[in-house]
């Protein structure tokens, strides 16, 4: 495996990750940009415009029978926040030549088409199509209002929002139903325009003897764009000062489902090496201390768990509950917060917890969009830890380590969905 | 042992049948770190009526058991608890349940050996008491309510019981908060002593692993055991007729999701050809080339490309459609429309190939992942089928194979709806 990284241009830069593990060749396109209340939701639109028709690829039958084409070729995107940014990740994913029954460029093909898609819509006077745009709108309005289909996805958003009301990570990130309205065909477009001059890409392809730096840099839809200084967000905002803030919502549900949001206050990057241990006890394996008292011990969960997020330096605690027994799931829950700062916890415990952080580092390698992400990460964060580093960096946490976590820890929102 | 090679994905099986009845098979894999072994039993929410081995007593259990059954596996007798025991060596550990068949497993890069020593002891050594059953009660019991909110879950559950009269299809996996109080050890011993056999089982091994290394660590790792006969399953006999054309349900979402169901019939036949086939037509009418998808998304009924499946086991064999829309009744209809016009013209030559070449790229693509690779072999060989056979079958269908289907496995009086509707 290598991997290496070219400045296309000022702004793009081209990651080469050649690895022999796939019988497939991953592209993808990452735009990244500051994510505001006012164009959350043109955001999400244009993703699913570009879906809609290229220049070359005018609609959606002609798009998917060109992938049908490419063998199957799988084109998707993802909308997600990465801290306080917004970021529009476009992939196709092709076959390998060697395992296509009659041998043909695919690679280079199906960047062809990634590109294409992403960087030259149809656009028919000066504006984007509004037949497409009227039914995009519809969609979109679906998504964001399907948010409450999934209840624990639910319950985590409203977390979130509640934590970070009127800041950046707050926003949803499909955007909102009443932003739909003023978006025209042409203000869209005009929006477009301007955000793919000044956001960051970044171009990752993973596969198999990849030679395709140099059909990057002669490729038209390439050699177009502009050079630029591109305005991300590296060191986002904290959370609103909260303590214990209790929010309930409620809905016509079998179970109830607690989320419990906490802020870390840590000093130094290499603090966040030890939250992650510190999670992991907590709540970030089967060995964990939530899953052992909540559900092995107690009968109270099916799930429960934390997540540590480390670009906002926060934890979520997630538990699905029997709704009479909110009192007795919170109480076993802050008694694990209490032992995690007494130090209540083993040397096993720590052992076990760099093991399953290992085992996750281990695998970056194995999974192509799973590597993708682990070098984005380090683009944006400016990080370059190697992976022997992260591993050295959390086998050196200390019992001490782990307290002080446990001691910055405030509690900043419980949440509730009941019946 | 037997070694079967595949020129078109460029992997080969090994397959072994030990004394004691186990099938295994070990799929090496180079260029890559991660193992993955998988051991499954053709034991799942279907089979709750059969004849135990041993004393040829008829035993009738409750909904549920055989994921009940999956959760107590790991506790052991000396205290210790299995999934915590392979989560200590760092490696991914899980079980589940389906209709059919029940799986453990555990995907790793480091501590292979340990953990697979673990996985044998663990599924071959149950040890249930009444306090760890009645424990496991609570934990399966915020399961069941999990899923009551989901309404995914729910859509496909009322699909099945649309089709099925009394087939046990139609009983969630998981069972109710209800039927799973009914369960003791006692039952759970009969179960495990009947399904749990060797004979009755499938191990999948896949990574970079000479195979003679697998069979060894299996044969010096379990006890000696004669084979047992084939288990006396009791099945209800089910008609071909459906049983109810339509079922609606609310709950509170934000817009309604449905399932079209096609009951279809199990009958001897090349199974494997007919999987390729219906998937390939169901992906002709409905996935995002086609002419019904297109319109339905002019029309804003239907967004997302549907999940179109296809699913058989020895007692059943149906294909369901889902997707989200807002008025599931109206894609209902054009579907029914749009069948009826492919019966009468036929799917054209260029639809056929462009899907076929689809589905042979999601087939390679599915040789990416050892825990993909692992998964389909043990479950295809509960069957009595060999993963590979998929792709070779691909060579060799063509569209007259496919309007040929279509025509008998899509019928109209075989169709149902099952809807999930917003409380407001």
């Amino acid at each position: 495996m290598s991997y290496n990284k070219v400045i296309l241009k000022k702004g793009i830069t081209f990651h080469n990750i050649n690895t022999n593990k796939f019988k497939t060749n991953l592209c993808a396109v990452f735009l990244t940009f500051p994510i505001t209340y006012e164009n959350a939701t043109k955001d999400t639109l244009i993703a699913l415009m570009l879906k809609r028709g290229s220049k070359n690829l005018k609609t959606r039958e002609e798009i998917t029978s060109k992938l049908a084409e490419l063998y199957g070729a799988e084109f998707d995107c993802g909308i997600d926040k990465s801290g306080d940014n917004h970021v529009l990740k476009f992939y196709l994913e092709s076959l390998n030549e060697e395992y296509l029954p009659k041998k043909e460029n695919l690679l280079e093909k199906s960047m062809e088409v990634l590109l294409d898609l992403v960087f030259n819509p149809n656009i028919e006077d000066g504006k984007f199509k509004e037949e497409f745009l009227a039914q995009e709108k519809n969609h979109l309005e679906q998504i964001i209002n399907s948010k409450i289909d999934n209840k624990a996805m639910y319950a985590l958003n409203r977390t979130v929002e509640e934590m970070y009301e009127g800041k950046p990570y707050g926003i949803y990130k499909y955007g909102y139903v009443e932003k739909l309205q003023g978006i025209t065909a042409q203000n869209l477009y005009e929006y477009y325009k301007d955000l793919i001059s000044k956001c960051k890409i970044d171009i990752f392809v993973s596969g198999d003897n990849l030679d395709i730096k140099e059909i990057l840099q002669n490729n038209a839809i390439i050699k177009s764009l502009n050079d630029r200084e591109p305005e991300y967000v590296t060191k986002g905002s904290s959370s609103n000062e909260n303590t214990e803030k209790f929010v309930e919502d409620k809905m016509d549900v079998a179970q109830g489902k607690i989320v419990i949001g906490m802020d870390l206050k840590l000093q130094s990057e290499d603090e966040k090496y030890w939250a992650q241990v510190y999670n992991t006890i907590l709540g970030g394996s089967a060995n964990s201390k939530l899953f052992q008292n909540v559900r092995e011990k107690a009968s109270l969960a099916y799930t429960v768990s934390s997540n540590y997020m480390r670009l906002k330096s926060n934890i979520f605690i997630r538990a699905g509950i029997e709704i009479e027994n909110y009192e007795k799931a919170l109480g076993i829950i802050k008694q694990q917060l209490q032992d995690m700062k007494d130090g209540k916890f083993s040397d096993e415990d720590i052992k076990q917890a760099k093991r399953t952080l290992i085992a996750t580092i281990n695998n970056i390698p194995e999974e192509q969009d799973i590597e993708i992400s682990y070098y984005y990460g380090h683009e944006l964060s400016g990080n370059n830890t190697t992976v022997e580093d992260y591993k050295n960096k959390i086998e050196n946490v200390s019992r001490e380590n782990i307290i002080s976590v446990a001691n910055s820890i405030n509690i900043n929102t419980i949440y509730f969905l009941r019946n | 042992m037997k070694v079967i090679e595949n020129d078109t994905v460029k992997e080969k099986a090994y397959f072994e049948e030990l004394e004691n009845g186990l099938k295994v098979i070990v799929i090496p894999k180079k260029n890559t770190n991660k193992k993955m072994a998988i051991v499954g039993t053709k034991f799942g929410s279907i089979d709750n009526h059969f004849i135990k081995p041993t004393t040829k007593q008829e035993v009738t259990i409750p909904d549920g058991v055989a994921h009940f059954l999956e959760h107590k596996m790991f506790e052991q007798a000396d205290g210790t608890n299995s999934l915590d025991t392979l989560t200590a060596l760092g490696v991914e550990a899980n079980a589940y349940t389906t209709n059919d068949h029940t799986a453990y497993y555990f995907e790793t890069i480091d501590n292979f050996e340990p953990a697979f020593k673990e996985l044998l002891n663990y599924v071959f050594h149950p040890y249930y008491t009444d306090e760890n059953v009645e424990k496991e009660k609570g934990i399966i019991a915020q399961e069941i309510k999990m899923y009551d909110d989901d309404p995914i879950s729910k859509v496909f559950l009322n699909a099945l019981q649309c089709m099925y009269n009394v087939c046990p299809v139609r009983i969630d996996v998981a069972g109710t908060v209800e039927s799973i109080n009914k369960i003791n050890k006692d039952i759970l011993y009969d179960c495990y002593n009947t399904f749990y056999h060797p004979s009755n089982m499938v191990m999948a091994v896949c990574g970079d692993f000479e195979p003679e290394y697998i069979i060894n660590l299996i044969k010096e790792n379990m006890e000696k055991m004669d084979k047992q006969d084939k288990i006396d399953r009791i099945y209800p006999e089910e008609k071909p007729e459906i049983c109810e054309k339509f079922k609606e349900e609310k709950m509170e979402v934000s817009i309604p999701t449905f399932v079209i169901g096609i009951k279809d019939e199990v009958e001897d036949t090349d199974i494997v050809k007919k999987e390729l086939l219906l998937n390939i037509i169901l992906n002709c009418i409905f996935d995002e080339n086609s002419k019904l998808f297109n319109e339905l998304y002019q029309e804003g009924l239907v967004l997302a490309e549907p999940d179109l499946e296809y699913e058989y086991s020895d007692i059943y064999s149906h294909m369901m459609i889902y997707a989200p829309s807002k008025d599931p009744k109206k894609v209902f209809e054009k579907f029914k429309k749009e069948v009826k016009r492919l019966i009468d013209e036929g799917i054209d030559e260029k639809t056929f190939n462009r899907t076929k070449n689809k589905i042979y790229g999601r087939i390679l693509t599915s040789y990416n992942d050892a825990s993909q690779i692992a998964r389909s072999f043990m479950r295809d060989y509960l069957n009595n089928i060999v993963s590979f056979d998929d792709i070779e079958k691909w060579k060799e269908i063509n569209v007259n194979d496919a309007n040929e289907m279509l025509k008998n496995k899509f019928k109209e009086e075989k169709m149902i709806l099952s809807v999930i509707m917003p409380k407001n």
